[in-house]
């Protein structure tokens, strides 16, 4: 894909209005009296496509480097007005700027438009960020809240911007162990009405489950997921548990809907690399026990396997791909509202 | 804890919340036609993506059939090949293809050779106990002139016979070429399979932004209640080429545009554009539909209603370009059309009276492939004192390719204090909200295929009622004299007949 990038326009304001204005100008390229030249008023009556207005926190210099550059590459599959939150909560005077500016790519012969305000904030205004948000928005577009990192539960930003929010979009592979979950768990109960909980950690696991699932759609094989007796999973001692504890979560919760306890066995070890290597279902009954294994392989692939006794069945090898946040996200941008898997998984992986 | 009894599980609990298509079962597949252009381009690069991103089941096996002297080895290293240069994920994943090259056999055999059968049928033997292929199978007929002889051969062996496991083929356009060689081909396929097995592939159907359009009618409550007789003054569809027939002058003497495109794209475009709204999505569903717009055509008057065209030298991008009379195995005389553009009427409560548009060509000045729905004027124009004298009609048109997406031209006031409208467009791209790589019509196809979906192929009766069209549109250019060919150059809209053909009704062609 060819792309081309330019940057239209990129002004800094500290009133609400001036940011209302500005985002007037550069989504439709209106004059301040709302008259416009021909070419704008042309450009006016062209469709935009945007598909929702992303908000994102981040809590210093550093980390705004970064989420604007994921953003940049998701605005390509996902046009959307992007609101990024720097509060800082310092004993500076207060202090509110924010920045407004446009992107146009031309990707493979298609255009994409988005705009962006970074709003950076101290002292006071840091904890009333929602409010400023708010009329920025696009209307009736889905509101999706990006909080990279572990979130400040604590804050009131955090419940502020979670009402505001149609979504919010976390990642369990940074840094959260067993509280932080169990905190995810109680915002996800608590907000089942409001924002809907997604996970990019989840999201990872996409093909894990996929491929589990697709050893019980092979024919004959459908009668022994109802003699699972055991799961083990192999991953990396980085003290990162919280993919494996998913994915452990996510069969334990689904075995549990037909009334099945499934003992979960975490097998962290040295010489593996981060996250998730091996998932191993065993299953019993009649039909003599069995074994299905997954393996993830160098270069991005998976290796599946089943065993009947002493039998190995035809193994076969599938892509596991490595996914960039934006990719992720993208991903978590396309799912439905309320996801009770997620849930239940969360909850059995703490049980 | 202490577990009661084992429950009874009637479906995968595993699958719950996967937004992916259920896995096939198990299943060989055999290619006729092996070695040739169509299962390097397009079925081996499909499957091989189909692999690649978890969609085949384990044991997926291949035979490819040919009578082209090769090993195992050199089929296989072929088909790497094919993938290696067609295949839209790049760069091949060699682990990915030696796993499916491991279930990739070869049977060289005339398909006319009962013995052949016989090793095929052992071939399929041994994939059942290796590989757990457990009789399922998807013959798939990349070779077309041979339907008949190879289905014969299928069912005389025994092959295909009903027994463990599900039995499918699919069949490559051109199906027969013209109402009594379709309908020879549909009985001589009954013979050996049942209507429900048979998937005639117009790949048209395959492409996402075809399906779009059925999502675009049926997914908004918007348009329904305008997309009748009442609101739109009529319809245009162009499929139009700015190709010629490249290396295919043996095939396109024999075949032309009508029997290229007519019969299966256009036809296909034009039963989603006109249909009605299928009570759910399912194969019968929404082929009823479909086969309701084609039984619901007003007989073509065809020396009033058709125009036919060849082309001729010209210019196209700024190229020049031979006559199709020059091209390589085309006869200097041929009077074979490289055009045809048809009016046509639907007779039901939706479209009585509305014209449909339809065109298609070789050697056009562009691309393009869409629906155009014109929509009439406002019943009465309030600007009457204005220098607002005249309104262009609002049209609404959806592109298939290139560009693929949705355009509506409306009026707008030019600021100032005259009242002075412009026409402008409302562009949707849908590459500009879903900046994916779609993929291609044959992964969906044999996807669909493998899990016996047929809802995107074409039923029996949907194609011998497309070629009827065409046997009455022949039948009429049989009774006229020969056509002066060639009557349009390269690179310009059609012969001047076309224009004739809608504007006697008030109206004109779009520019695409």
């Amino acid at each position: 894909m060819s792309t081309d990038h330019t940057e239209l326009s990129a002004r800094t304001f500290v009133d609400v209005h001036d940011i209302q204005e500005e985002l007037d100008q550069v989504r439709w390229g209106l004059h301040a009296d709302g008259e416009g030249s021909e070419a704008a008023q042309h450009a006016a009556a062209e469709a935009r496509a945007s598909v929702c207005n992303l908000i994102a926190v981040v809590s210093n210099e550093p980390e705004l480097g970064e989420v604007m550059s994921v953003l940049d590459r998701l605005s390509v599959t996902n046009p959307s007005r992007t609101l990024i939150l720097l509060a800082q909560h310092t004993r500076e005077a207060d202090k509110l700027e924010a920045e407004v500016s446009a992107q146009e790519r031309t990707e493979s012969g298609h255009r994409v438009s988005t705009e962006r305000v970074i709003l950076h904030a101290h002292g006071e205004p840091a904890r009333h960020l929602a409010s400023l948000a708010t009329p920025l928005l696009i209307p009736d577009l889905p509101v999706i809240l990006w909080w990279p990192g572990r979130p400040q539960f604590d804050n009131p930003l955090f419940d502020d911007l979670c009402e505001l929010a149609d979504r919010l979009v976390v990642d369990t592979d940074e840094g959260f162990d067993d509280s932080d979950l169990a905190r995810l768990l109680e915002v996800a109960r608590r907000n089942k009405a409001q924002a809907s909980i997604g996970d990019l950690n989840w999201a990872r696991l996409i093909a894990w489950r996929h491929v589990a699932a697709q050893f019980f759609d092979m024919p004959g094989m459908l009668a022994r997921l109802a003699h699972v007796h055991g799961v083990s999973i192999f991953h990396g001692s980085d003290g990162q548990t919280a993919q494996a504890r998913l994915l452990g979560g996510w069969i334990r919760s689904r075995m549990a809907r037909v009334g099945i306890d499934v003992p979960l066995e975490f097998r962290p070890e040295d010489s593996l690399e981060h996250g998730v290597h091996r998932f191993l279902i065993y299953t019993g009954g009649d039909e003599g026990p069995a074994r299905f294994s997954m393996s993830r392989l160098r270069g991005g692939r998976l290796s599946t396997q089943i065993r009947l006794g002493e039998q190995e069945l035809a193994e076969r090898t599938v892509r596991l791909e490595s996914r960039a946040t934006e990719e992720l996200l993208g991903i978590e941008l396309t799912l439905p509202g309320y996801d009770v898997l997620f849930e239940e998984a969360l909850d059995a992986a703490l049980r | 804890m202490a577990q009661a009894a084992t429950p009874t599980i009637t479906q995968n609990i595993l699958r719950d919340g996967l937004i992916l298509p259920r896995t096939p079962d198990p299943a060989a597949m055999v290619i006729f036609g092996a070695s040739g252009d169509l299962t390097a381009r397009k079925l081996m690069p499909a499957l091989y993506n189909l692999a690649l991103n978890r969609y085949l089941p384990s044991g997926f096996s291949v035979i490819g059939v040919a009578d082209t002297a090769l090993t195992e080895d050199e089929f296989r290293a072929h088909m790497e090949q094919a993938v290696q240069k067609f295949s839209r994920s790049q760069p091949v994943d060699r682990a990915v293809w030696e796993s499916l090259a491991e279930g990739i056999s070869y049977v060289r055999m005339p398909f006319d050779d009962a013995a052949g059968y016989g090793r095929l049928a052992a071939e399929l033997d041994r994939l059942d106990r290796e590989r757990g292929t457990n009789g399922n199978r998807v013959f798939y007929l990349a070779t077309a002139p041979q339907f008949s002889v190879i289905i014969d051969r299928l069912g005389a062996a025994g092959i295909a016979k009903a027994g463990e496991g599900w039995k499918r083929v699919v069949i490559e356009k051109p199906f027969g070429n013209d109402l009594k060689s379709a309908q020879a081909l549909n009985q001589a396929i009954h013979a050996v399979f049942a209507e429900p097995q048979i998937y005639r592939i117009d790949h048209y159907l395959g492409k996402e932004t075809v399906q779009n359009v059925l999502v675009f009618r049926f997914a908004n409550g918007i348009f329904e209640p305008i997309w009748n007789r009442r609101y739109v003054d009529h319809v245009q569809i162009t499929v139009a080429e700015d190709i010629g027939i490249e290396r295919r002058g043996k095939y396109y003497e024999s075949s032309g545009a009508l029997r290229d495109i007519f019969q299966n794209h256009l036809m296909q475009l034009l039963s989603i554009a006109a249909m009605e709204a299928p009570p759910n999505f399912d194969a019968d569903s929404v082929r009823d539909e479909k086969v309701k717009v084609l039984k619901s055509i007003h007989p073509i008057d065809v020396a009033n209603d058709v125009v036919r065209g060849q082309y001729g030298p010209g210019w196209v991008g700024g190229q020049q370009v031979p006559g199709y009379r020059q091209e390589v195995n085309v006869s200097p005389a041929s009077t074979t059309e490289t055009f045809v553009a048809v009016r046509l009427k639907i007779d039901n409560w939706r479209w009585a009276d509305t014209p449909f548009y339809l065109r298609t060509g070789k050697r056009l000045p562009s691309r393009a492939s869409e629906i155009a729905i014109q929509f009439k004027n406002p019943p009465h124009l309030p600007f009457a004192k204005t220098a607002v004298q005249e309104l262009t009609p609002n049209v609404l048109v959806m592109r298939i390719q290139p560009h693929e997406g949705a355009s509506l031209k409306i009026a707008a006031k030019i600021p100032g204090p005259v009242m002075r409208l412009r026409t402008v467009n409302m562009d949707f791209f849908y590459g500009s909200s879903f900046m994916v790589e779609s993929p291609d019509a044959y992964e969906r196809l044999v996807l669909d295929c493998m899990l016996g979906d047929a809802t995107l192929f074409a039923r029996e009766d949907e194609v011998e009622r497309a070629w009827g069209l065409v046997d009455r549109i022949e039948a009429g250019w049989a009774s006229q004299p020969p056509p002066a060919f060639p009557n349009y150059a390269a690179g310009t809209w059609g012969p001047p007949e076309v224009d004739a053909l809608i504007e006697r009704d008030g109206r004109r062609w779009r520019r695409p």
